[in-house]
């Protein structure tokens, strides 16, 4: 499904990926785990995107199409979704009013008719139950004054909204308490399918108990260093990223990049 | 030093004479003062962004012709009363004759009343402040004319539509004054249109007169033409306990310029102002407000926000003045300003004169762009870059379009700046 071949991104000329290769196939659960200052989340937003990174040089193709050439939003109508580590407020802009706008700008991309607003009211409602969000979220600002957790829940709706093929989870269990990390892993799970491929960049591997990969690699220096399988993450639970030659700056959680 | 210029010979005649004598004679002692008139220039301080978009052209002096066709206003639910080129239409008007209510256009006054406006006329403005006012004064050739018996309550919004049609150039000079008597209540929305490629100025003033307890809305739709100069003035003075609400949405023209001005005369009276301006290709927004606080214990809330794009041009300068035995008063001023792109350009100053030393009187103005991430992240949900800069660019004014009271106004209102920045995005 996702190609990725020898990608290097900069941002204000520094490169921060320094030749990527990954390959994820339609089914699939990949993690993405590394030190702070990796490159991991850099990655995440080149997938989506975000123009502030500069692709230098290498390939990313989403079955067979290049997406470096697709703007951001046709990334996203070709099923690229990104659950933003941060995700933004928006004051003025109803969570409802943007939630209705990405899907039938969806669906108008498929060429399905729109959502009128009551039908979609609908549908947002129990979508948001399957993640514990309370539907009063929906008439408030695009995640205004929304707690860590009730953002991350926010992200995952929208997730379950759009029906991505590809979904990029970046960070999505930092900040959450252990009820939180249990009902965003239970929405996340609720995306696996046999037609959509979840990737998942985390620094810690708790999530990864609650989501279980079927791949984990380790990004460092921009490039990816070692992959394996799940078994992974828990030898790095334990050891630490040194054994791989890697500088470990997990002591500095809070700077997660 | 070279003589400020004043109005041509043009602009002296008067228009139509179809008014009560009262309203004649008032208009001819208004006219006579117009002679040496000294006009706008750069160097006058409150039109130093605007005069020189300020186009008074003899051509301009004509009258606009009478017209009887269908108007262009959105059929909105409430009372109307529709003026066409100046002069009010009444097949196209619907509004009751209530116990202790008068709505009349002025050529229909009876003496009496004609007599009692007369004296009334002007005397909400500071005609210092505001010369283009001066002008209407000698040349309105109709009005509106509404006056509120002691707690009399209007049921329903009064919309006033004000037309122009372009077919020929020339000018148009709206005016309506409002007498609310004690504990009366209104709500009355101005509504401003256009029509036809002719160059027109209208030149409108409105007048408020609030008694005791008097509840006052206001709602001021420009959306005239690219046609269109409007220069326009509205007068306020407020009595004890009185509320006044003002909720203006104006779209840019060659020239756009409104003076708001209120006095709070009376203990315990309110205000509160609200404007949204969006200006796009080389438009020129100009919003001159003054808040006076005369007298004790008043409140004044104000809110503007302007949004920029291409190459235009928006105005805001906010007064506020509390006199020296206005303690206890409370001023909030709040200017947030939005520029779409490197071309367009915002000024905005407040102007504080605070003379009394118990008060609370806060200002703040910012000037800034759209949010790049938060761009990034409406994209990202497959959102058309279109479609998100419209949603953030109303986000940025929502706040204030959501307190606009009647709902069909603010439909209306929304869907116009929908278009606009459809419009504005189109190429983006």
């Amino acid at each position: 499904m996702l190609s990725i071949k020898n990608l290097h991104a900069s941002v204000e000329g520094e490169e921060i990926l320094k030749g990527i290769n990954l390959e994820i196939k339609a089914g699939e659960v990949h993690a993405i785990m590394g030190p702070n200052g990796s490159g991991k989340s850099t990655l995440s937003q080149v997938l989506a995107g975000n123009e502030t990174f500069e692709v230098t040089e290498g390939e990313v193709t989403l079955n067979g199409e290049n997406l470096l050439d697709l703007e951001t939003e046709e990334r996203a109508r070709e099923g690229i979704f990104l659950a933003f580590q941060y995700p933004v407020e928006i004051p003025g802009v109803s969570n409802l009013q943007f939630l209705r706008t990405a899907v039938n700008a969806m669906r108008t991309h498929r060429g399905e008719p729109e959502m009128n607003a009551a039908e979609f009211m609908k549908l947002a409602r129990e979508v948001s139950k399957q993640v514990d969000l309370d539907p009063a979220f929906l008439k408030r600002g695009v995640n205004e004054g929304f707690s860590g957790g009730e953002k991350k829940r926010n992200e995952i709706l929208q997730a379950l909204l759009l029906q991505p093929k590809l979904a990029i989870l970046d960070e999505t269990d930092s900040g959450l308490d252990i009820d939180a990390l249990q009902v965003v892993s239970k929405g996340v799970n609720a995306l696996r399918a046999e037609d959509r491929a979840i990737l998942m960049v985390t620094h810690y591997q708790r999530l990864l108990n609650h989501i279980v990969p079927d791949y984990v690699h380790v990004l460092a220096g921009g490039k990816i260093v070692k992959s394996g399988g799940r078994e992974l993450a828990l030898e790095l639970e334990e050891r630490g990223y040194g054994w791989l030659g890697v500088k470990d700056e997990e002591a500095t959680p809070s700077a997660a990049s | 030093m070279k003589p400020a210029p004043t109005l041509s010979n043009a602009f002296l005649e008067p228009g139509g004479q179809s008014l009560p004598t009262p309203l004649l004679e008032l208009r001819k002692q208004r006219g006579t003062a117009l002679v040496d008139m000294p006009l706008p220039t750069r160097k006058t301080e409150n039109w130093k962004y605007s005069s020189r978009h300020l186009k008074l052209t003899d051509g301009l002096a004509a009258t606009l012709p009478a017209t009887g066709k269908d108007g262009l206003s959105l059929s909105l639910p409430g009372y109307r009363v529709v003026f066409r080129n100046g002069v009010m239409i009444p097949e196209a008007s619907d509004f009751p004759d209530l116990d202790g209510i008068l709505i009349q256009r002025f050529g229909d006054l009876d003496d009496a009343d004609a007599a009692a406006l007369a004296e009334r006329l002007d005397n909400t403005l500071d005609s210092r402040a505001v010369q283009m006012a001066r002008l209407n004064s000698a040349r309105f050739e109709d009005g509106l004319y509404i006056r509120l018996d002691k707690e009399a309550v209007l049921d329903q919004p009064l919309f006033v539509v004000h037309e122009v049609t372009g077919t020929a150039s020339g000018s148009a000079y709206p005016r309506i004054y409002v007498d609310a008597a004690r504990h009366s209540q209104i709500t009355l929305v101005e509504e401003y249109l256009s029509s036809g490629e002719e160059p027109v100025m209208v030149d409108s003033v409105t007048e408020f007169m609030l008694a005791d307890g008097a509840n006052v809305t206001s709602v001021r739709l420009v959306m005239e033409g690219e046609n269109v100069q409007h220069i326009g003035a509205t007068g306020v003075r407020q009595a004890a306990n009185s509320r006044f609400e003002s909720h203006c949405v104006g779209f840019g023209g060659p020239l756009r310029r409104h003076d708001l001005m209120v006095r709070l005369e009376g203990e315990g009276g309110e205000c509160k102002l609200n404007g949204v301006v969006v200006t796009q290709g080389k438009q020129h927004y100009d919003n001159h407000t003054s808040i006076e606080h005369v007298a004790a214990h008043c409140n004044s809330e104000e809110t503007y926000r302007n949004i920029a794009a291409d190459e235009s041009h928006a105005v805001f300068n906010g007064r506020i003045h509390i006199h020296q035995d206005a303690q206890k008063s409370s001023a909030n001023m709040n200017n947030k300003n939005l520029l779409l792109s490197t071309g367009a350009e915002i000024d905005t100053k407040p102007e504080l004169e605070i003379y009394a030393d118990d008060v609370k009187c806060a200002h703040g103005a910012t000037i800034g762009q759209l949010d790049k991430i938060s761009l990034f992240y409406l994209v990202s949900r497959g959102i058309g870059r279109r479609e998100a800069n419209t949603l953030l660019t109303m986000a940025f004014i929502n706040e204030l379009v959501e307190q606009i009271p009647v709902q069909a106004v603010k439909d209306a209102a929304q869907l116009r700046l929908n278009e606009f920045f459809d419009q504005t995005f189109e190429e983006a």
